[in-house]
């Protein structure tokens, strides 16, 4: 039983952090119908970001937060601006190429800047942990588990409440229609996008502490976020916040009881098999 | 005066016979310079040069024709032609790899040309009835078989656990454990492999964990290594010993995490604090000529260096002579005693004798054979801080 309660506590925390990271996908996703497949490597540029802000600067992963939020959202606004702007009307094996071009020009950069070597992030606290009835918890990420819920809670209301959010629910449901109604489309999508990588780029600080950061690890992450989109519903925020939870807890729970050489196998077949039942994922319906 | 000098070289000659005669000889070596495998292949060229020194000092010259195999087999098998039939060198040193210096023996074979492989460590290296292939360094088999011995006499282990990357490295090294505890009465009573990479390992730790095992053996690289070993603390995984197999366990890196890495036990060939003659000093001077600490790697180039170039050297570098020579000398230095035996399917392998060693408040110290040791080991597992 405690082996039962404590895989599936790892699975709902971690799987925190990867709704975190579909969240951000769909947002970019919903307002521009582009996969960005340079998400993995926009999340790990904000891992190194938090660990150059934590070995030279001695700035805590979690208040490093603060900072890569800014960053990465003007960031990801150029990207769009740049790049992405420029193929919205295109085919769409175009767009694909284009992120990942973008994405390899990443890894590929912070290999010249950094080597392939791993680097290794210690903090006073990462191998901490706090027992709650017999079950261990990760310190570090039960607080990113705050964190990231922290974060989507405010991501809901201001997408819900605010003119912009609005506004961008607007242009993600019909970008002519919105367009009609004098909404500034280019400017939704400039804003998606600077929040989408926002959003990779936390993630990516917020494992720092309990993972290893190296120029390849965005590919892992990449192909995590599109199972986890697309298992929610492409477009859906409340469908990549279950998405992620789903994925985090199908990991833990057959890494305990089947093998741990096996838990992406159980992770595809649950895919393929929501994709089978319900082609639209989860939440496919739902809008935003 | 110079009636003095002359009677001073003439003593001196007296005192030394033969080294008038074994003054130069020409020895290949086959490294990874450049390429992955670099890093680690820096160590094994310095401590060559570092032999090449020593020599001279003791009055031999060794003319070194040196060849970069890059960590590819092909290259090396080229790199191997040339030296045995342009260059005509008495002996090779080298390579690094196990796949480059695999497909070099069976060259080394048909050009009867003497290898001494410094510190390659797959089996089948020395499996394959060679008679010009030698080995210093101990094979695979033995990082695990010493690591349970080791352990036996500390304690009266009764199960283990096994938690290893599913790669070639760690399921080979896995699957000669467990042939060896399945020996040695130790019950398996978890098996683990994992695909690398994975951000988290607590809900396998947790099944482990569940289990109880007296002994904790993981095989990874330092990333995992890390990761294994911090949420090993998280969930509360408390064995009476953890064993790390080697590559990750071994690393500056892993001993650094002061935190998680304390007490947890792993094998080398070489450690610098081990009473081998020598071998301090050795320590001592490759840290003060590169400016880095040396590996074991470099333990095993440097005296697979020395043995060969003395050997070909006193036999005027005939290449049938030297392999005689190697076949039945015997030495001792900085790896300890070295003979070239046949054993267990092995030909011409040095049965070398692995050291354990633990973490101890941040650096490596040999713990085990007894006879070698420095410390003692602090087992069983202390606990977390």
């Amino acid at each position: 039983m405690i082996v039962f309660l404590q895989s599936l506590i790892s699975g709902v925390l971690i799987g925190g952090v990867y709704a975190l990271i579909g969240i951000g996908l769909t947002i970019i996703f919903g307002v521009m119908r582009v996969i960005n497949f340079a998400h993995g490597e926009i999340l790990m540029l904000g891992m190194y970001l938090t660990w150059n802000l934590f070995t030279r600067l001695g700035i805590d992963p979690y208040v490093s937060v603060l900072i890569c939020i800014p960053v990465m959202f003007v960031f990801g606004g150029l990207l769009q601006k740049l790049f992405i702007n420029r193929m919205l009307g295109a085919l769409p094996q175009n767009q694909i190429l284009l992120t990942i071009g973008l994405g390899l020009i990443m890894s590929n950069t912070m290999m010249l800047i950094y080597t392939s070597d791993y680097q290794i992030l210690t903090t006073s606290y990462s191998s901490s942990s706090f027992s709650l009835g017999g079950i261990s918890i990760s310190e570090p990420l039960a607080i990113s588990f705050l964190i990231t819920a922290a974060i989507t809670a405010v991501l809901y209301w201001f997408l819900m409440k605010t003119d912009t959010g609005q506004a961008i629910r607007a242009t993600a449901q019909d970008r002519e229609a919105a367009q009609l109604m004098g909404i500034n489309v280019q400017w939704m999508s400039i804003l998606a996008f600077g929040m989408g990588s926002a959003l990779a780029a936390t993630a990516g600080a917020l494992i720092s502490p309990t993972y290893y950061i190296f120029p390849q690890v965005g590919g892992t992450f990449t192909l995590k976020a599109f199972v986890i989109t697309v298992l929610g519903g492409m477009g859906s925020i409340v469908g990549a916040t279950l998405g992620g939870i789903i994925i985090g807890v199908a990991e833990s729970m057959s890494a305990v009881y089947i093998s741990s050489g096996w838990k992406d196998v159980v992770v595809y077949v649950l895919f393929l098999l929501v994709l089978l039942f319900k082609p639209s994922g989860l939440m496919g319906k739902s809008r935003m | 005066m110079m009636k003095k000098l002359v009677s001073c070289v003439l003593a001196a000659s007296f005192a030394l016979p033969g080294l008038a005669t074994a003054a130069n000889v020409k020895i290949g070596v086959i490294n990874s310079m450049t390429g992955p495998e670099a890093p680690i292949g820096e160590n094994l060229t310095n401590g060559i040069k570092l032999a090449q020194e020593d020599l001279k000092k003791k009055g031999i010259n060794v003319d070194l024709v040196w060849e970069d195999d890059t960590g590819k087999p092909q290259i090396a098998m080229s790199a191997m032609e040339k030296l045995a039939t342009r260059d005509n060198v008495a002996g090779v040193v080298g390579p690094y790899t196990s796949a480059c210096s695999n497909a070099v023996a069976k060259l080394a074979e048909k050009y009867k040309v003497p290898l001494l492989v410094p510190a390659a460590a797959k089996e089948e290296i020395t499996r394959q009835g060679f008679k010009w292939v030698f080995r210093m360094n101990a094979p695979a088999d033995q990082y695990a078989a010493s690591l349970i011995d080791g352990a036996l006499a500390m304690g009266k282990p009764k199960t283990v656990a096994f938690i290893y990357e599913n790669t070639d490295f760690g399921t080979s090294t896995t699957k000669t454990a467990k042939e060896y505890v399945a020996k040695k009465g130790i019950h398996v009573v978890a098996d683990e492999p994992y695909s690398k990479g994975s951000p988290d390992y607590r809900s396998t730790l947790t099944k482990i964990k569940s289990k109880n095992p007296d002994l904790v053996f993981m095989v990874s690289y330092v990333a995992d290594a890390i990761l294994l070993m911090r949420q090993a603390k998280e969930v509360g995984l408390k064995p009476q010993a953890f064993l790390g197999g080697g590559a990750g366990f071994t690393t500056v890196q892993f001993a650094k995490e002061r935190e998680i890495s304390n007490n947890v036990f792993s094998c080398t060939q070489w450690t610098e604090d081990v009473n081998w003659p020598g071998a301090r000093d050795f320590f001592k001077r490759y840290k003060a000529k590169f400016g880095k600490e040396p590996t074991y790697h470099a333990a095993c180039a440097y005296e697979s260096m020395i043995i060969m170039a003395e050997t070909a050297a006193k036999s005027a570098g005939n290449r049938d002579k030297t392999r005689t020579a190697l076949k039945a000398g015997k030495w001792s230095g900085i790896m300890g005693d070295v003979k070239f035996e046949d054993y267990a399917g092995f030909t011409n392998q040095n049965n070398h004798q692995m050291l354990v060693q633990q973490l101890q408040n941040g650096s490596y110290e040999t713990v085990f054979p007894t006879k070698f040791a420095t410390k003692k080991p602090i087992f069983p597992f202390t606990g977390w801080k």
